[in-house]
């Protein structure tokens, strides 16, 4: 009697979990997207990727940044600039409400520019150098004082995200490490939002997903169609990514799957891969401070010896070949710029002239891959077989990133070549240019070139402070040949961000202008402003019942 | 008590090791945890509150002593006290391995008798060679199949997370969401939390309880052959109660030693279950601290693990004795 009763239960319990099992159908208009764990939506400690994603669907700035590389009036309607580029002053919109119902004001302008200098962290690093002081001049209007000029202010402005002054002030933690303001609101921001944005948190379960929603009274209407909600959930495994998107529970893959992964998914119906160049190069950083890399005609011995076709199209399908050291994408790139291509003839003419031609047994190089981009391995090797027609012994050797991060501190431990991919901090060439080639960043793993030309510094600053936008761009042209000449790294490839997403139900406007062969939004997850997409939960059914 | 005290050495002996290690490890903890584009100030700060300036063994006593106030500094991954993170994520993964560990016991043993019962069949060949795949196919590449035959094909159980959007939690008793949901009498979040726990306990349990399950097998058999069986045969007890009464019970011994074992390692193990199920367990965390040099989260997370693991190895000797008298005898002196 006993084992049938434990039978029953048993069968009981199943049941129970296959009825239950069957009842999940999700008709709302959702966006949910996969991401690497964590975000962090503190607009003070948010500079990642996701956490970009998030902040800019959470929070508003004083500009917003457009498809083309330019900046729009967003929560400021607008604004004058002094005379000698040091003083900017902000007209608020008036009426702007945060998520709690409290009106946005300019001291939460003056607060959150505070905050984010005091912390350190996050877009902090694009200010700091900068800003002098910030005041309300009154609840509407909001002045930021400069210590020098720099001419990509505004540019830079999409980076810094209103909070809701006294809502932090209300959460601060007492205990915390910045004196009279606690923990200036960190605990608490870190699950929860202060924004006035066109979504709020709803729920953010740690280690699993942020799912956030319509914030009703957002100033800007919402499109009919526009994403209800929208769920960031923390998982970059393939299987199950790819399980998700075949079930239509996953609107749009996150950009870190492998090529195999992208080939399955844009087989399955109403599904497509959006390739996005998000303004990331890849690069092969040479030490222009060692023997024998601190040759230039060494360097661009290799230069024209590197199988660049093979890159763009093998390893890293989708790419292309950089042009210079600023991506094609960002405004202040130079289309006209000299583009190294392999030619071994070249080669050898510039490898004759270099000053360890005769010697190069006694020079060997070392090549750094990072140990977690698998892929990089492969550009390595053929790297090391390139270099090998030309008689130079290079010898590969894979890096944990924190090592990398470690022995470029000095030039003494630094490699003589490193694989590595940077992005620019705010969209536009000065960004590219000062943190990969200005002196201030060596010793950082964007520059591991040790480069410390002078006048090359001396061209990046006049350019940064330049106020006027064509006269600005028209010296960032100049600078990219000045480097380029220099040849002080192997311009490899722009990196596109691949995206696998449901075209048959969704309308995203990145992915859409991508097809088109348009630029898409250079500033990092502003492709994933939310309301510039379009959900059609019908069309989901339709796929749905045809399965 | 003794076994109590030594543990206390053990742990202690462990939390030197393990902190001395995650420091050596290459790369600048704090300058990891703020990004590379970080003012300089800020790393300073970082480095200084984490005491990262002084020597090693003034680290080591900072650590200590704040680790007796209930202390284990602060997450540079998750940014808050990891006594927070390990209060949010270890019942996760004790709910999961509880769940496989359940599955392991009455699957293993069930699968154990009904192998030794029907020795040398087609009952005990099959349940053989199923043993042998299961213990060999590591538990994600399970994962992987049971994610892409129940997420794709059959779709019964959800892959992902804990509980389905839009079905509100239970208030948080003991972070066990089945027991929460059932102490506070939230059917609909009970039924939830189950599904989504079927699949990743299933695989992380297919390798262990399949061990089990030979363990137990191989006991049996061996103590069908001893006179104790023999002589309760004889007095012509019943088949069925010979097997349930007298050697059932000593054949399990062996097997709930491994299964202790099997237990406290599934915690460390379950890494790669939650990673596929995106499970938010103590398991994944710990190899995302690791991963970011977390250094204060990473020493927590060991021993945390190494206390799971010293209270099962104390609660099996304890089920052991109460199983084997031998054990008990020996231990009176008798």
């Amino acid at each position: 009697m006993k084992v049938h009763r434990v039978m029953f239960s048993i069968v009981l319990v199943a049941g129970i979990l296959l009825v239950a099992g069957l009842g999940w159908a999700d008709s709302a208009k959702i966006v949910r997207f996969t991401e690497a764990w964590p975000t962090y939506i503190d607009p003070a400690v948010a500079a990642d990727f996701s956490s970009s994603v998030s902040v800019s669907n959470l929070y508003d700035t004083l500009v917003f940044p457009t498809y083309d590389g330019e900046v729009v009036p967003h929560l400021a309607e607008s604004w004058e600039v002094s005379e000698d580029g040091l003083t900017y002053t902000f007209h608020l919109r008036k009426g702007v409400k945060f998520h709690n119902g409290e009106e946005l004001k300019a001291e939460d302008v003056v607060f959150s520019m505070e905050r984010l200098l005091t912390i350190g962290q996050g877009y902090s690093y694009i200010f700091k150098p900068i800003i002098d002081r910030v005041e309300a001049v009154d609840d509407y209007t909001v002045r930021f004082h400069l210590k020098k000029p720099f001419g990509p202010f505004l540019y830079a402005l999409v980076r810094l995200y209103i909070l809701n002054k006294d809502e932090v002030l209300a959460h601060i933690e007492p205990t915390g490490e910045y004196g009279e303001m606690g923990d200036y609101g960190k605990k608490w921001l870190l699950t929860h939002d202060a924004g006035s944005g066109p979504y709020m948190v709803k729920e953010m379960r740690l280690e699993e997903y942020l799912h956030a929603v319509r914030f009703p009274d957002y100033w800007k209407p919402f499109d009919p169609n526009a994403p209800e909600e929208f769920k960031y959930i923390g998982t970059t495994e393939t299987a199950t990514v790819r399980t998700l998107l075949s079930k239509r529970e996953l609107e749009i893959s996150d950009f870190r799957q492998p090529a195999e992964f992208y080939e399955a998914a844009s087989k399955l119906e109403g599904v497509k891969v959006a390739k996005l160049f998000g303004g990331s190069t890849f690069f092969c950083m040479m030490h222009n401070r060692k023997p024998p890399t601190d040759d230039v005609h060494f360097r661009k011995a290799l230069a024209y010896a590197i199988d660049y076709d093979a890159i763009a199209n093998q390893i890293f399908p989708g790419a292309r070949q950089a042009q210079g050291p600023v991506s094609f994408i960002l405004p202040g790139h130079n289309p006209e710029v000299y583009q190294y291509r392999r030619d071994l003839e070249k080669a050898k003419e510039e490898l004759a002239k270099s000053k360890y031609a005769d010697k190069l047994d006694e020079y060997p190089v070392d090549l750094v891959w990072c140990a977690e981009v698998p892929d990089e391995e492969k550009v390595a090797l053929l790297i090391q077989a390139s270099a090998a027609e030309l008689g130079i012994k290079v010898n590969v050797i894979k890096t944990p990133w924190m090592k990398i991060i470690e022995e470029v501190a000095t030039p003494e431990t630094t490699a003589h070549m490193y694989l590595i991919f940077v992005s620019p901090h705010y969209a536009e060439a000065g960004s590219m240019l000062q943190s990969k080639y200005h002196s201030s960043s060596c010793g950082t793993w964007e520059q591991t070139e040790w480069l410390q030309d002078p006048e090359l510094d001396r061209m990046i600053e006049d350019a940064i402070a330049t106020v006027d936008k064509e006269e600005r761009f028209a010296k960032y042209r100049k600078i990219q040949e000045y480097i380029v000449e220099l040849c002080p790294s192997l311009f490899l490839i722009d990196q596109p961000e691949n995206y696998a997403y449901q075209d048959y139900y969704i309308d995203w406007t990145a992915a859409e202008r991508a097809e088109r062969g348009e630029k898409v939004n250079p500033v990092m997850g502003y492709n994933h402003y939310m309301m510039d997409i379009r959900v059609y939960p019908e069309k989901r059914e339709e796929l749905l019942k045809k399965k | 008590m003794r076994r109590l005290g030594y543990s206390v050495f053990v742990l202690l002996g462990l939390s030197v090791v393990v902190f001395i290690i995650a420091r050596l490890v290459p790369g600048d903890p704090a300058r990891a945890a703020l990004g590379p584009r970080a003012t300089q100030e800020a790393v300073e700060a970082l480095r200084a509150k984490l005491h990262l300036d002084k020597p090693i063994y003034v680290q080591y006593f900072f650590w200590l002593r704040s680790v007796f106030r209930g202390d284990f500094g602060e997450s540079l991954y998750t940014r808050r006290p990891v006594i927070e993170d390990i209060r949010e994520f270890l019942p996760a993964t004790l709910e999961l391995a509880l769940f496989a560990g359940l599955f392991m016991a009455v699957f293993g043993l069930l699968l154990g008798v009904l192998s030794a019962r029907y020795a040398n069949t087609w009952v005990d060949n099959v349940i053989r060679v199923l043993a042998y795949l299961g213990i060999a196919t590591p538990a994600f590449v399970v994962a992987i199949i049971l994610i892409l035959l129940f997420g794709m094909y059959y779709e019964v159980f959800p892959t992902i997370g804990r509980l389905s959007p839009g079905i509100s939690a239970p208030p948080r008793l003991t972070g066990l969401l089945t027991l929460d949901s059932l102490l506070s009498g939230n059917w609909v979040a009970l039924v939830d939390a189950l599904k989504h726990l079927f699949l990743p306990a299933l695989s992380l349990s297919l390798g262990g309880l399949f061990q089990e399950a030979r363990i137990t097998r191989a006991s049996m058999l061996e103590n069908a052959r001893r006179d104790f069986v023999a002589a309760a045969r004889a007095y012509g007890i019943p088949e069925r109660v010979v097997i349930a009464k007298y050697l059932f019970k000593p054949s399990i011994i062996p097997t709930v030693s491994i299964l202790g074992l099997d237990f406290a390692s599934l915690i460390g193990n379950a890494f790669l279950v939650e990673l596929l199920f995106n499970w938010p367990g103590l398991s994944r965390y710990g190899i995302n601290v690791m991963l970011r040099k977390d250094i204060e989260a990473i020493v927590a997370v060991v021993m945390v693990l190494g206390v799971v693991f010293t209270v099962v190895n104390i609660l099996v000797d304890l089920v052991v004795a109460y199983l084997d008298p031998r054990i008990r005898l020996v231990e009176r002196g008798e």
